[in-house]
């Protein structure tokens, strides 16, 4: 009896080693097969390939590998650049402006007319669908005048126009494909007018890109590599990717393990600038924040300064405004709202809203827990009865549109250099936004926002926008937390690669090392 | 044994399964807050764009006359689009389904082999060394949280030692196998401490049933006793349990397929819930469904078959 258990037994071991040594046999090797391809993990999804459709952070990034701009912007100033437009000029009067296109491709070797940029740019305008239109709100009309001239007439002049043509929904498709496939041109492979084209698309997994051969900027894409952008939410799962060499770029690396990377001999760890601005909304349609006292109160028991350096590592830096730091006309000499407890109690006190309870909705990663424990503490200790509600990005957006939470801490970025777009999104209470949904609305800010386009002369700029973050702190439109660089880690083998601040990579001018 | 009369009670049970799930999925998804259009366009997107959008998609009609649609398009067997991917829903299901079918398969291989043999083998002496051992490894395998455990491994034997990769799910069966090694392992180092104690528990009571004492009494191999009387009495609840677990891995094998990136159903489940979108949501609820009753009836086919006594 215990004879024939044992063998059983035994023999159900040596099953187990054998399928252990089956599974182990084909010792394939990831890296030699890999040579050639570029491999980006991001957090962040491609859920559509149409530029005009989304202004999330993944789809962003893809777009502007996949379709070209009328112009490029210097990757060092930031000043347009000749891009599918040859050349321009601008009316006297600031309102028509006349871009002559170059001799250009779609990736079936289709000609890039002037009919494809109007079709492209009209439907980012006034499509039922675009997502995002705020960047052409100036634009009257949109005219081709023969194949390679496009006329743009502005209903006012507008500084920033020529920066948010380089926007990543500013993409230019194909009029005649789109128009034949309608939705259907962009749920597998659409035709390309930028340096790469979609060789797969498996979505929820990753996107496949090979260079489009038929790219006008010669000798661009400089490597001839496969580029994948791979979906991978968990960054320790990014990070154990990178480290055994089955990725080449880990985006969106975490504070915690930026110090792990720095250390790996095999790894850029890189912190490039950007217009990403950590801040916390208050809800001014409610109490207790739809009292000024109360949201100054709020402000004056943040000691950003500590959290900035608790959660960021001391990568990031406290934001002093409500605008990012790399955004023009920043003003970095802005004192800010000072830590100081006794005075936060005293107007919390003035205000009449002490012991008033707060909704503090939060997102679930570390540093989202994180901050909202912080903010909860150092609100509780100037006598505001904070609630934490977890929940995710879907149930966050349902409740800021609903105006159902009192605060929430959370970022956002800029597209461009230009503040203008910065200013509508965050601090203005009649562009479409609502201040970010807070309600905070002020006449004298919205007058501004509007006279900070109409001006050309960048010093007066300079000061209309020193003004609107002068006036939106102070009265606390949100609480300014920190300017966080985008922390991406970069095989060495990989030349030339970084993500720009409007979150583009520079893959056309990457080239791998043998 | 009638199999033919079991496969139709089956069929029947399954469209009412089916209609149930419909209902339950439906109602959970769209009652939850959130919503798909806004997630796809981003946070910048003007509330009226996003109405209109909804609008277009039939997401603003009552949900009675949304779900009466979903039913309609479910008579004609379409599970309807990705609402982000623009792409059929089937067709992503399809995809998403073999990476993890192959883990599930994998699993047990893995899991089957070693868990009749740590329960043999425990249950040879119980109570004895081997035994306890055996035991007290089996609450540390359970005790560990497998995204942890998940985590751990792909450290030491991806990154560290570089035995195995830690994502991904390869080309071909001999990388599936590769690449999918750790999470398998994973996986089956919290699986059969379960199935080890439960087979264990039967057969030492088999052991000692009177029925053996029978065999051995007119004169059967301790061998044939085994095989023939001790195994197939004891095996049946530990398949059942094991029924259990297959279900539950097809639909659950979430956290696994996260930490080693593996494109399976898990994966797409997330990606899908944290995007709203409804209709692939509700597509897999359906295949879980599915592969819950397929499962269930393949372990009773296997139980009519190994106990005669058992009716299906």
């Amino acid at each position: 009896m215990r004879l024939s258990l044992s063998r059983v037994g035994y023999a159900a071991m040596a099953v187990l080693g054998a399928a252990t040594l089956l599974a182990a046999g084909p010792g394939a090797t990831p890296a030699a097969r890999a040579a050639e391809t570029i491999r980006i993990a991001s957090p962040y999804q491609t859920t559509t390939l149409d530029p005009m459709r989304s202004s999330t952070a993944g789809n962003i990034e893809t777009y502007g590998l996949l379709y070209g701009h009328l112009l490029l912007s210097d990757p060092q100033s930031g000043a347009p650049e000749p891009g599918l437009a040859k050349s321009w000029d601008i009316s006297a009067d600031g309102l028509t402006y006349t871009f002559h296109l170059r001799d250009a491709e779609f990736s079936d070797g289709s000609p890039i007319t002037a009919a494809d940029v109007v079709f492209s740019l009209q439907r980012i305008h006034s499509d039922k669908k675009s997502a995002y239109p705020a960047p052409l709100s100036a634009v009257d009309t949109i005219t081709a005048s023969g194949d390679k001239t496009v006329v743009i007439k502005l209903k006012t002049p507008f500084a920033p126009f020529l920066g948010n043509l380089q926007i990543w929904n500013m993409g230019i498709v194909s009029k005649a494909d789109v128009t034949r496939r309608g939705a259907e041109a962009f749920t597998k492979v659409p035709l390309s007018s930028g340096a790469y084209m979609v060789k797969e698309w498996r979505p929820n997994e990753k996107l496949t890109l090979v260079p489009n051969p038929h790219y006008w900027r010669k000798g661009y894409p400089k490597s001839a590599a496969t580029v994948e952008l791979k979906e991978v939410i968990s960054p320790e799962t990014r990070l154990a990717m990178l480290k055994a060499g089955e990725i080449d770029v880990m985006r969106a690396v975490p504070w915690t393990q930026i110090d792990e990377l720095k250390a790996l001999g095999t790894v850029d760890m890189k912190l490039e600038p950007s217009t990403t601005i950590y801040m916390t909304l208050l809800n001014d349609r409610r109490e207790p924040f739809s009292n000024p006292k109360a949201r100054l109160a709020a402000a004056y028991a943040i000691d950003n300064k500590a959290m900035t350096k608790a959660l960021t590592r001391g990568y990031g830096v406290p934001a002093n405004t409500t605008l990012p730091n790399g955004v023009n006309f920043h003003d970095d000499d802005y004192p800010g709202i000072p830590h100081d407890i006794a005075k936060a109690r005293e107007l919390l006190k003035e205000s009449g809203m002490a012991g008033h309870e707060v909704k503090l909705l939060a997102h679930s990663s570390a540093t989202d827990q994180q901050t909202a424990l912080l903010l909860q503490a150092q609100w509780q200790a100037i006598g505001l009865k904070t609630t934490i509600v977890n929940v995710d990005h879907g149930a966050w957006v349902d409740a800021i549109h609903k105006g159902d939470y009192d605060a929430t801490a959370y970022w956002w970025y800029n597209e461009t250099s230009d503040p203008d777009l910065a200013v509508r999104w965050a601090v203005c209470g009649t562009c479409g936004s609502h201040s970010y949904y807070t309600y905070y609305e002020n006449p004298k800010v919205d007058e501004l926002v509007e006279q900070g386009t109409r001006e050309a002369d960048p010093a007066k700029r300079a000061a209309i926008y020193k003004e609107i973050q002068k006036i939106s702190t102070e009265e606390v439109a949100q609480i300014p937390l920190y300017y966080a660089p985008n922390a991406t880690a970069y095989s060495k083998r990989l030349k030339g690669l970084r993500l720009t601040p409007s979150l583009q990579w520079t893959l056309e001018d990457t080239t791998i090392v043998k | 044994m009638n199999v033919l009369s079991a496969l139709v009670r089956r069929l029947l049970q399954l469209i009412g399964v089916m209609i149930g799930i419909a209902i339950v999925s439906f109602l959970m998804v769209h009652l939850a807050p959130g919503d798909p259009v806004s997630l796809l366009a981003g946070d910048r997107t003007n509330p009226a764009v996003i109405a209109g959008i909804r609008h277009q998609y039939g997401l603003d009609l009552p949900l009675w006359r949304q779900f009466i649609v979903y039913v309609g398009n479910l008579m004609h067997g379409d599970i309807g689009r990705s609402l982000r991917f623009q792409q059929p829903v089937a067709e992503l299901i399809v995809r998403f389904m073999w990476p993890t079918l192959f883990l599930t398969g994998y699993v047990l291989c893995l899991a089957i082999p070693s868990t009749m043999a740590l329960a043999v083998i425990a249950a040879r002496r119980p109570g004895g060394f081997a035994d306890q051992t055996i035991r007290a490894i089996g609450i540390v395998g359970l005790a560990i949280p497998v995204f942890w455990l998940g985590i751990m491994m792909s450290r030491l034997f991806g990154v560290t030692l570089g035995w195995f990769p830690v994502s991904g799910y390869g080309v071909g069966v001999g990388d599936h196998l590769y690449h999918l090694f750790l999470p398998a392992l994973s996986t089956t180092i919290w699986l059969v401490p379960v199935l080890t104690q439960s087979l264990r528990a039967a057969l030492i009571d088999g052991t000692n049933a009177d029925f053996v004492t029978a065999a051995r009494a007119q004169g059967a191999s301790e061998r044939e006793i085994f095989w023939k009387t001790i195994l197939p009495n004891s095996v049946l609840p530990t398949l059942n349990l094991l029924g259990v677990m297959v279900a539950f891995l097809i639909g659950g094998a979430i956290i696994v397929e996260i930490v080693y990136a593996v494109p399976g159903l898990g994966s797409l489940m997330i990606g899908a819930l944290l995007g709203r979108d409804y209709y692939v949501v509700q597509g897999l609820a359906l295949v879980f469904a599915m592969a819950t009753v397929a499962v269930t009836l393949i372990v009773d086919l296997l139980t009519a078959f190994i106990d005669p006594r058992v009716r299906v």
